[in-house]
């Protein structure tokens, strides 16, 4: 039996996110509650600047002394530029404080003065419902639609109306597509995009792009890129895979949350595409594991000379093949449209869900 | 004895960071036998969010191939053995799935006291987020630069290192003040731990200072001389804080530490085990050494006189890490490897897209290339951190060069799983750049760190695994020291065979050379050096003969010079790299 990684290319599913306060703070949601994508969820202060004022040093008294010279309390609030320490009534002999904060230690001829908390606020991420809240830490958004999951990713996350620029999944995104109507938009590529491209999506302010494979030279221009860019194959001029293409060009002109956020180990987060979409019923969430590879099952090849193609298994020889690089690997015969079907290491294979 | 025969089967795994392997051992005609294996991506992440189940689907595998069920319809490990062949009498696990510590290092002097923290601190799975040392090395002078590094970095660790026995005060109780209010002013649940390990004279105030400010642990000074290091206490403080804090909170790791009759091991310490079991089995005179290149980590385990110095980069594997690497460092740092050009920008995609994609496993040759290539550097760079802490005595004839090596184990499944034994050897030998005779073994089933955890407790079935064939020989390596003209003679070897026939051979300076010692085939190896030629004899000139076993890769004379002479032009490095892959016919 083999249990490949899995890729959610699903066109209706349960969609439950978790929004998770890095910090305690204060939630603002209840159970059931209907949220929207831009609704503040969830709410904390992370820690401020601070400044350490070596006052002994700084007035050249002995650590002794400073406890006379301080014009400030433990606990005080204080201006940038204010007076915090002084020796004797001359000006030149005085701590200013460089931030405004509040004095939070006192000791050894010094002072820490530690500015007040930044506050983060943690929003909804999709139209849903509020399924569960997680005490002094977030809530978890349920929401029905569908999801495809995406190889790589760089960015937030953000929300906008698709907008399929390409034909086909071979067809890469050009600049020249990229006019005034993508404004606010999340645009659709295939194959890849070039530079010009990306400079012109910045420009006229796109809310996000999805792309089969990312060209390696622009990935140091995509990580100053104010919109998430999911990558739904890997790095590379690579068409985007044909049901991803087709389930996002289905959905032309509709309404999705993007993120290009990703953690590739200890807590995976995968960059993704959620478009939500009303259901009568609940549909089944997919987060369980699935059943073994089978023969039937629908796979996506991650790997060199095939990366992208998606196929069905047709056989789950029992030993071991040679390979192109000479290896031998347990592996399946994969239909993908070829003469013939193709050998494929199983390691080299994602069930398609 | 009669311990030894209850015990019919023995099941190891080792769940890693991406691949968990599973093992059956079982006694037949009264030693211990490797039966069958299996391995499936590791399962600490969604949607499985249970390791057990990683080993249950490893587990399949040999159950199919053998007919045995190990584990009942619950999913339960059945043990001890029943009739009807169902179950296993032990099982033994090694771990290096979990998440590795975060660690903030301090001390004074950079190529002191922090050398020695962070040789520790690479003793056991972490990742150094940050180091401050107060010659100003690392740029952290100030108190307010410090406490910003520390609260930025968010470690789970800060080990504060410095001052010799009676040697310095001020600057180390300095360190442990920034660490003290670094610490009171993060509250993001549990503050670090701050573990001294500094000079004991100062433990009373460090623990006055560190009171009410977090959890201090300390142990003994880890420089206490500047010639001397002591690493012992801080290395069994962090490992323990890896197997509470990280290992012992993988998902479902209570469930497979239930199944296991000895304590569960983190897997770079149970492969060091092993290397240092290794040690007492052979030549006490030279040392041993293991690599294990992992996932997302890359091990050094070395054995001088019976003590072992274990080593592990734990940022750096063949999935994780190679990216940063090339960031880091000079682009050419992976692709001088390459016997054929490879741009940057591709060799970082393809580096990124096996982190993405960590199981998988080339299918294209330009991608092998790179991933032996990162193979390579993941061992040098990790070699680089190893070395300098090594006590090697008698075994170390040229300090500038790998100390002399008995047995060098390469495991790892990049390694293990590589087309070609003879690609597998280079990829050592580059690395490495070993001297004298040594004999290259590899891990081919995976399981020498759960035989290294099995050593601790059950000798016998190590002994006997190893003697049934649980490593493989892969070659037999003599690489002659010393400095000559290209092309000049530096080495006559003559091999008589067991069993008859007899080869004779003239080496050159700068040759790389395959000579027929096929796996299984026993000869005598004659040494016949140039003058000042030191082939692991004794000395420079010296002649002998040596009693050497086949193995995959043959009998490889690596006479390219030390160190490894690597062209500063791309072009004639890519053709000495093809031409020296071509040599050993990888």
């Amino acid at each position: 039996m083999a249990y490949p990684f899995e890729t959610q290319v699903t066109p209706l599913t349960t969609i439950r996110r978790e929004r998770i306060l890095p910090v305690p703070g204060d939630v603002l949601v209840r159970i059931g509650e209907r949220v929207e994508p831009t609704q503040v969820v969830a709410r904390a202060d992370l820690p401020g600047d601070f400044r350490i004022l070596h006052i002994a040093h700084s007035l050249g008294v002995p650590v002794s002394r400073v406890k006379r010279c301080l014009q400030v309390n433990l606990g005080d609030e204080v201006q940038r530029g204010q007076v915090i320490a002084r020796r004797g009534r001359l000006s030149a002999n005085s701590v200013k404080s460089p931030i405004d904060g509040a004095v939070t230690a006192i000791g050894g001829g010094r002072i820490l003065i530690e500015a007040p908390p930044a506050p983060l606020e943690l929003r909804a991420y999709v139209y849903g419902v509020v399924s569960n809240v997680l005490a002094h830490y977030g809530a978890v958004i349920e929401t029905t639609g569908a999801l495809i999951q995406g190889a790589w990713g760089a960015g937030g996350e953000s929300l906008g109306a698709l907008k399929c620029m390409v034909k086909n999944p071979n067809e890469s995104l050009q600049a020249k597509a990229i006019d005034p109507s993508c404004h606010g938009m999340i645009l659709v590529g295939g194959a890849g995009i070039s530079d010009a491209a990306l400079r012109r999506a910045q420009e006229l302010q796109v809310r996000g792009i999805v792309v089969g494979g990312l060209p390696p030279e622009l990935l140091s221009l995509v990580a100053q890129l104010p919109f998430p860019l999911v990558a739904t194959e890997c790095i590379g001029a690579v068409p985007m895979s044909t049901p991803i293409f087709r389930l996002l060009a289905t959905h032309d002109g509709r309404e999705a949350s993007i993120s290009g956020r990703m953690q590739p180990r200890w807590g995976i987060v995968r960059p993704e595409i959620i478009i939500p979409l009303p259901a009568g019923t609940l549909p089944p969430t997919q987060i369980q594991p699935a059943a073994p590879l089978m023969v039937g099952t629908r796979v996506r090849l991650v790997r060199a000379p095939y990366v992208g193609a998606v196929g069905t298994v047709v056989a789950l020889p029992a030993h071991a093949h040679p390979i192109e690089t000479g290896a031998r690997a347990h592996g399946a015969q994969v239909d993908i449209g070829q003469e013939a079907p193709v050998f494929v290491p199983l390691v080299n294979l994602e069930i398609l869900r | 004895m009669a311990e030894e025969e209850r015990i019919g089967s023995i099941l190891l795994a080792d769940c890693g960071t991406v691949t968990t392997k599973a093992v059956l051992l079982e006694r037949v005609a009264g030693q211990y036998r490797f039966v069958a294996r299996g391995e499936a991506p590791t399962t600490a992440e969604p949607p499985w969010s249970d390791v057990a189940a990683g080993i249950r689907h490893a587990v399949e595998q040999i159950s199919e191939a053998t007919g045995q069920h190990l584990f009942d319809s619950d999913g339960n490990l059945i043990s001890p053995a029943s009739a009807g062949r169902q179950g296993v009498d032990a099982f033994a696990a090694t771990v290096s799935a979990s998440q590795p510590l975060q660690v903030v290092l301090g001390g004074l002097v950079h190529d002191l006291s922090v050398a020695s923290a962070e040789r520790a601190v690479a003793s056991t799975y972490s990742l150094v987020k940050a180091t401050l040392a107060a010659d100003g090395r690392e740029g952290a002078s100030s108190e307010e630069e410090r406490v910003r590094t520390i609260r930025n970095a968010a470690p789970d660790v800060i080990c504060i290192a410095g001052g010799v026995e009676g040697g310095a005060t001020t600057p180390v109780l300095e360190l442990v003040e920034s660490a003290a209010l670094a610490c009171s002013m993060m509250d993001t649940g549990t503050p670090p731990r701050v573990l001294y390990m500094g000079n004991s004279q100062l433990r009373q105030q460090v623990v006055q200072i560190m009171e009410g400010q977090g959890e201090l642990r300390v142990t003994d000074n880890v420089r206490p001389t500047p010639t001397e290091e002591n690493l012992v206490g801080a290395q069994t403080e962090l490992d323990a804080l890896y197997v509470q804090d990280k290992m012992g909170r993988l998902p479902g790791i209570g469930a497979v530490s239930g199944w296991a009759s000895v304590p569960l091991t983190p897997t770079a310490r149970a492969f060091g085990r092993l290397i240092q079991y290794l040690w007492h089995l052979g030549d006490p005179s030279k040392g041993v050494l293991g690599v294990d290149v992992g996932a997302a980590n890359t091990t050094v385990a070395a054995a001088f006189g019976g003590q072992l110095f274990l080593t592990i980069r734990g940022d750096l594997g063949m999935a994780f890490g190679g990216e940063q690497l090339l960031q880091k460092r000079d682009d050419e740092t992976v692709t001088r490897w390459l016997p054929e050009p490879l741009s940057s920008d591709e060799a970082r995609g393809m580096l990124i897209n096996k982190e993405l994609r960590p199981t998988s496993i080339p299918q294209d040759v330009r991608e092998l290339r790179l991933e032996q290539a990162l193979a390579r550097e993941a061992l040098r760079t990790t070699l680089g951190i190893a070395h300098p802490g090594w006590k090697p005595g008698a075994a170390q004839p040229y300090s500038q060069f790998l100390p002399l090596c008995d047995t060098i184990v390469v495991s790892g499944g990049a390694l293990a799983h590589a087309p070609y034994p003879a690609q597998v050897a280079l990829i050592v030998l580059d690395a490495l750049e070993p001297i004298g005779i040594s004999t290259l073994v590899l891990d081919v089933y995976g399981m020498a760190p759960a035989l290294g955890s099995v050593a601790a407790v059950k000798p016998l079935a190590a002994v006997e695994a190893l003697d049934n064939g649980a490593l493989v020989n892969l070659a037999t390596v003599v690489a002659p020291v010393g400095l000559a003209r290209p092309g000049e003679s530096v080495l006559h070897v003559h091999i008589t065979y067991d069993g008859g026939g007899m080869l004779s051979a003239e080496v050159h300076y700068g040759d790389l050379e395959v000579l027929p010692l096929p796996a299984g085939q026993q000869a005598v190896l004659e040494l016949r050096p140039l003058r000042h030629f030191d082939a692991g004899l004794g000395g420079p000139g010296k002649a002998g003969k040596r009693r050497v076993s086949g193995g995959l890769a043959g009998l490889i004379i690596d006479a390219r010079g030390r160190p490894l002479p690597l062209s500063g032009k791309p072009e004639q490095r890519q053709a000495h790299m093809q031409q020296w892959l071509q040599a050993v016919g990888g």
